[in-house]
């Protein structure tokens, strides 16, 4: 596994394109939220960016970079060459997945960093940590799923669509709307009760341990979709 | 005998509708060169992905090694595949690609010495994208080769390569015997086969139609005598092929012996004159016929 992530390490920082969006996107949409925390706050609070600076390097850093590398590793049937060893099922797809989670959760700690020290720490340090990983997880499980349905990396900038802007929607609906009603249908979202806990986590107005289950109900459905979904081989 | 590296019997395979391969069966024996051969959609590469434990059989029962070939674990340490598509990252080194492969095969060997094996030691740090089709093919077999498995599947090995290569490959295929391998392949080549083969194994429709010694299978078929034609009545049955005289037969020394005899007598020269075994091309063209 960890021959795979080094190799697969060695390969995103060959590869500009991928350097640009996995990196570089999500750091600078993050730079432009930060620098107008104020006018963001109002809208609404200081915890609403923490979970759109969230969502941003999940969806774009992780999320669609994930799916992307799948796409292109089996479309130029590289998986299927990693299959060909003694390596496990398991152990390829932790060593490709690897180096992207790594980078996003790198990204996330040193971006909230700096916002924490512009704008005030955050109220729930602990808490806030386990709803980044809670959130990392269901983006890596959504991005095996979607990665079934994706035919090359190309297709991907189509297929990452929904799953990427959609969790920014529910972010930015749930981070500035609130949770006071429509408080199911915001929680079951995916993201919606992840936000939730962020908002909670980083104002330090009270978050519950319980807002943590449906984000990790959402783990649970993404592995199942990518165990129906996910393909080696391209398709003839 | 000692056990059969691969054994496969009463092998299925479906696609939907489609029945790519019926009711297969064979073994290949210890340190054995066997060729798995067909036309183009005879379901050779379904058999091969089958017994390399990249697909699963339909029905029927496939041991590699004395266990299942979906037992990665227990099978892919001491088996070697070279597969008809490369399949390597365009963004790594051919050395890394060796590094990596290697190192996942749980085998033991000295990725430099690999690379050296198919002479891509000044290549070792150009990125796979920038290495021709050739030299992708002898990457391929390197990572096939490395820590010199007990079992090695070569699929099409030496398409796209050119002479010099396609020798240098077949000489590694040979220490690589030497050392006790097994060696599983398919081939376009049919002279490879019919030069290297041990065994033949010959599919066509999902079907295994013939098999046997590259001698077995051609002795189904007579040889042949041709030559320019004459005039005048000759002693054996000839076929007109063209502006050539044929003679097919059983028995080539006695017939080749007859015609030579006859021609002397009668002061005529065979012009073109050739004589021979079938060559798998034959046995191949009957099968289809």
């Amino acid at each position: 596994m960890l021959a795979i992530a080094r190799s697969e390490l060695i390969q995103i920082f060959r590869n500009r394109l991928v350097l640009v969006t996995s990196l570089i996107m999500p750091v600078a949409v993050s730079a432009f939220f930060i620098y107008r925390h104020e006018g963001f706050a109002t809208l609404g609070s200081l915890g609403y960016i923490a979970a759109v600076i969230m969502f941003t390097v999940g969806a774009f850093g992780l999320y669609t970079t994930a799916v992307t590398t799948l796409a292109s590793r089996r479309q130029n049937l590289f998986l299927k060459r990693l299959r060909s060893t003694a390596a496990g099922d398991s152990g390829i797809l932790a060593g490709l997945l690897l180096p992207v989670t790594g980078i996003a959760l790198l990204q996330i700690t040193a971006i909230l960093t700096v916002f924490g020290v512009v704008s005030g720490r955050p109220g729930n340090i602990a808490l806030l940590a386990v709803a980044v990983v809670a959130t990392m997880a269901m983006m890596v499980g959504l991005a095996l799923a979607t990665a079934g349905v994706t035919n090359s990396p190309e297709h991907a900038q189509v297929t990452t669509l929904p799953v990427s802007l959609g969790v920014i929607a529910v972010a930015s609906w749930v981070g500035i709307s609130g949770t006071e009603e429509l408080t199911l249908l915001k929680r079951l979202l995916p993201g919606g009760a992840a936000t939730e806990l962020v908002v909670g986590t980083w104002n330090g107005t009270g978050a519950s341990v319980v807002l943590l289950a449906p984000t990790l109900a959402w783990v649970v459905v993404a592995v199942a979709l990518a165990a129906r979904l996910f393909r080696w081989e391209p398709r003839r | 005998m000692s056990t059969p590296v691969i054994e496969v019997e009463g092998l299925n395979l479906k696609y939907g509708d489609f029945h790519a391969v019926k009711d297969l069966s064979f073994e290949v024996r210890p340190g054995e060169l066997y060729a798995l051969l067909g036309t183009n959609g005879a379901g050779k590469t379904s058999t091969l992905e089958t017994v390399e434990g990249h697909r699963e059989a339909t029905s029927g029962t496939v041991r590699v090694l004395g266990h299942s070939p979906r037992d990665r674990a227990a099978v892919r340490s001491r088996m070697g595949i070279m597969l008809q598509e490369s399949g390597f990252s365009p963004d790594l080194t051919a050395g890394e690609s060796v590094r990596l492969i290697g190192r996942l095969t749980r085998r033991t060997d000295d990725p430099g010495r690999v690379l050296d094996v198919v002479g891509l030691t000044r290549r070792a740090g150009t990125k796979v994208s920038q290495l021709s089709g050739g030299e992708k093919r002898r990457l391929d077999f390197a990572t096939a080769v490395y820590g010199t498995p007990e079992l090695i599947f070569l699929d099409e090995p030496t398409t796209g390569l050119d002479i010099q290569s396609r020798d240098a490959l077949w000489e590694s295929v040979d220490r690589l015997r030497e050392n006790g391998s097994t060696i599983v392949l398919t081939t376009h080549y049919l002279e490879e086969a019919q030069q290297r083969a041990d065994r033949i194994g010959l599919m066509h429709e999902g079907v295994l139609r013939r098999e046997g010694t590259v001698g077995e299978l051609t002795r189904t078929l007579p040889s042949h005598i041709r030559f320019a034609a004459v005039p005048g009545s000759l002693p054996l049955a000839v076929t007109e092929d063209g502006p050539a005289f044929v003679v097919e037969t059983f028995d080539l020394q006695k017939d080749l012996y007859v015609l030579l005899g006859w021609a002397q007598d009668h002061g005529v020269e065979l012009r073109d004159l050739s004589a021979g075994p079938t060559r798998l091309d034959d046995v191949f063209r009957a099968i289809n016929a």
